[in-house]
């Protein structure tokens, strides 16, 4: 039994414009991709008109809670708000009780991915020192041969630059990359928000853009003296940006993440003390929004990540200063960013592809996954007319801590295919 | 008006709530001077003091204003094993809730604290201080104490000096006397001075200019350099040279006719000198004695239960 999407509007990170088209997928394969597709036999059609065929999503900042935190998520169901998001592939952050810091704990992490879904898609990566406590080394060549992907103590910087050398050091010879939560802990203090006139008025200890840009440079030079490969995570500012950008143009192997809410809410969305905006780094400003997003435009970031951060409402419900940071991100990625973007032609869907699909992919050595005739049949229908309501019910993961919670965004994601499977259809 | 169920902040307050408290707050004060100063409009109400900081001035206030109003008053102890004990807040609030009680003031070291528990009560919650956010009642008093000088606050400078960014009181008070048309100007040491404070509030960082504004008012703030965990100076007897009301400085304010103001309790050899609190023009016991008018002005207002 074959499938044809019929009359679909295929994206590709090639071309800003979508190509309309048919593609028959057989088995795993898509076996054809044409302007007109009629002559197959035995096939089941799937009208697609109005609907967008993007190549599935890849994050490669997760996190699956797994080992220990269960009660806010667990691998099985990150993957299927992965799934559910269109997602088919993403990377776990190793800040787990305990820490993903041993060649053990890889392999527990990687056999319970092994039972979802798109088991083969889940990856994980390893703290770079033990206990993520910025000390002693981790087992880091243990954990590669154990199928680790990068290093990183995400949620927590490398305070000690010897211990950080010496990691990138030894990540470079064994050739992983090496991630960096950007941030000074000294300058962030007990900050819970970004420092500026809404710290103020909300009388909250504020995070100063510099905790994160000083870290920035300081680590980028690091990484240019080591020769590692350094992906800097989740970058908030537009001089934090730069910074990087000027170091790529000086042949530094650094790589850089932007996380969709930093593109889409400033530190004036906090409010009223709403903890759905909580998280490190925090909202900055609406100048930052748009000189992120026209570095998006511009190639400045090679990955979209979303940073998924499930906690539970027991904990959201706090005071501001007292709740965990972070949000969750998997499920509300692709539709608030035709929302809020492409929808508004702000945004092309060829940036889409490249930077959530195809380029994460290949930072990681993994084939991307284009709408091409005998590619791996791996995509997503979305249309892009539809809304989804981000409700309790809707939402896979255990947690719902998110801004869209119970809101509506224009965008819905019908259809996730993986390796030929229909995963969902709605 | 539409009914109110609580005080948390200044910035929600609208014009003619402000002007609401602060107009009842008279016939409250004019009370006072009678032998008996109690009158049954809270008959039957109750009003919980649920104080996660100690403050006994600001407790006691709220007290006397309630006992005046005939308002039952009884309060939470807080004896930190409960909060050892991880008790949340939450499930504090849930208790309160059981015991129906009309009002609940609060006081928390964490901003925010008060939106919170006003969220998950029926009870009417007034904001007696959280964290560096907000007092909404000590800027309510702070301005009707300044009208009780002033005619008409429409032009009047007012100077607030001190530890600026850990300070709830210049946050609400500041906002309150502006949106009353009163200038504002704060004085700090650039360690202590926030970011993000709006524009329109000029910030100096010496007397010498501060005095060049020509206030009306000097505000001193308390320095808790106990508190601060970090060093924003170097200590206290430097701290008093350069930014506290000297002697030196009392007699300029003195020369010039400035009043001055302090939310209390103060820092002597501190931010102020032995001599300095008795300065002539000092509304520091005035601002106490109009605390109760003025929360017993809120309280009246309050509806609990009310949106």
């Amino acid at each position: 039994m074959k499938r044809l999407y019929r009359n679909a509007q295929i994206a590709s990170e090639d071309s800003p414009k979508l190509q309309t088209a048919d593609v028959l997928v057989e088995g795993d394969r898509i076996i054809g991709v044409a302007a007109s597709i009629t002559d197959a036999t035995d096939v089941e059609i799937i009208d697609c008109s109005g609907r967008v065929l993007i190549p599935s999503l890849f994050d490669i900042h997760v996190h699956a809670r797994e080992p220990g935190q269960e009660t806010k998520e667990n691998i099985a169901t990150c993957a299927e708000a992965a799934i559910n998001g269109g997602v088919t592939g993403f990377i776990m952050m190793p800040n787990t009780l305990p820490a993903i810091d041993n060649a053990g704990v890889v392999r527990s992490v990687l056999e319970s991915a092994r039972g979802t879904r798109i088991g083969p898609g889940i990856f994980t990566s390893g703290a770079i020192t033990k206990g993520r406590k910025g000390e002693e080394l981790a087992g880091i060549a243990g954990m590669k041969n154990a199928g680790a992907v990068m290093l990183t103590d995400d949620g927590f910087p490398v305070d000690n630059p010897q211990v950080l050398r010496r990691a990138m050091e030894y990540a470079r010879d064994f050739d992983i990359p090496l991630a960096s939560h950007c941030e000074v802990k000294e300058l962030s203090g007990k900050g819970s928000m970004h420092e500026g006139s809404v710290s103020y008025s909300l009388g909250l200890q504020g995070i100063p853009a510099i905790s994160e840009e000083i870290c920035i440079a300081r680590d980028i030079r690091l990484a240019e003296f080591t020769g590692v490969h350094l992906n800097i995570q989740h970058v908030t500012t537009a001089r934090g940006m730069e910074t990087i950008n000027r170091a790529r143009d000086r042949g530094i192997r650094v790589t850089c993440e932007i996380a969709p809410h930093h593109l889409m809410f400033s530190h004036e969305d906090v409010g009223n003390y709403d903890t759905h905006y909580k998280m490190n780094p925090p909202l900055r400003t609406k100048e930052d929004n748009a000189a992120l997003l026209q570095g998006l435009i511009d190639g400045w970031f090679d990955v979209i990540a979303t940073d998924h951060a499930p906690h539970t409402p027991f904990e959201k419900n706090q005071d501001f200063a007292s709740a965990p940071f972070g949000i969750t991100g998997l499920e509300t990625a692709l539709p608030s960013l035709n929302d809020r973007f492409i929808s508004k032609g702000l945004l092309g869907w060829d940036v889409l592809v490249k930077r959530y699909s195809a380029e994460p992919r290949r930072l990681f050595k993994l084939a991307p996954v284009p709408i091409v005739e005998g590619g791996l049949a791996e995509f997503i229908v979305f249309n892009p007319e539809r809304y989804t309501l981000f409700t309790r019910d809707f939402m896979k993961s255990k947690s719902i801590n998110t801004p869209f919670l119970d809101k509506a965004v224009k965008g819905l994601i019908e259809r996730v295919i993986y390796r030929g499977k229909e995963l969902l259809v709605r | 008006m539409t009914p109110r169920k609580d005080l948390l902040d200044i910035a929600s307050l609208t014009d003619e709530e402000i002007e609401f408290i602060l107009s009842n707050a008279v016939p409250f004060k004019d009370l006072f001077k009678r032998s008996v100063k109690k009158v049954p409009t809270l008959k039957g109400r109750t009003m919980l003091t649920l104080f996660y900081e100690p403050s006994t001035r600001t407790r006691s206030s709220f007290e006397v204003a309630a006992s005046r109003l005939s308002a039952d008053v009884t309060h939470f102890d807080l004896d930190s094993s409960s909060v050892v004990k991880g008790e949340s807040i939450l499930d504090t609030v849930e208790t309160l809730e059981a015991m129906r009680v009309d009002y609940i003031v609060v006081r928390h070291k964490q901003s925010g604290i008060p939106n919170l528990i006003a969220k998950n009560t029926a009870a009417s919650v007034i904001n007696a201080g959280d964290g560096w956010h907000a007092h909404p009642t000590q800027a309510l008093l702070d301005a009707f104490t300044l009208r009780e000088v002033f005619k008409d606050l429409r032009g009047a400078r007012c100077l607030i000096a001190g530890d600026i960014q850990h300070s709830r009181v210049a946050r609400s008070t500041s906002l309150l006397l502006r949106r009353l048309g009163m200038n504002v100007a704060y004085l700090a040491p650039g360690s202590l001075m926030p970011k993000g404070t709006p524009e329109e509030i000029p910030c100096f960082g010496n007397w010498t200019d501060a005095l060049e504004w020509k206030p009306d008012v000097v505000y001193l703030l308390r320095v808790q350099s106990e508190r601060l965990e970090e060093p924003f100076f170097p200590n206290a007897a430097e701290y008093h040279k350069y930014y506290g009301l000297t002697d030196a400085r009392v007699q300029i304010l003195r020369e010039r006719g400035i009043y001055l103001m302090h939310p209390g309790p103060v820092n002597r050899g501190v931010e102020i000198t032995d001599r300095g609190m008795d300065y002539e023009k000092s509304l520091i016991n005035q601002q106490v004695e109009n605390g109760i008018a003025v929360r017993m002005s809120v309280l009246y207002w309050l509806r609990p239960g009310a949106e």
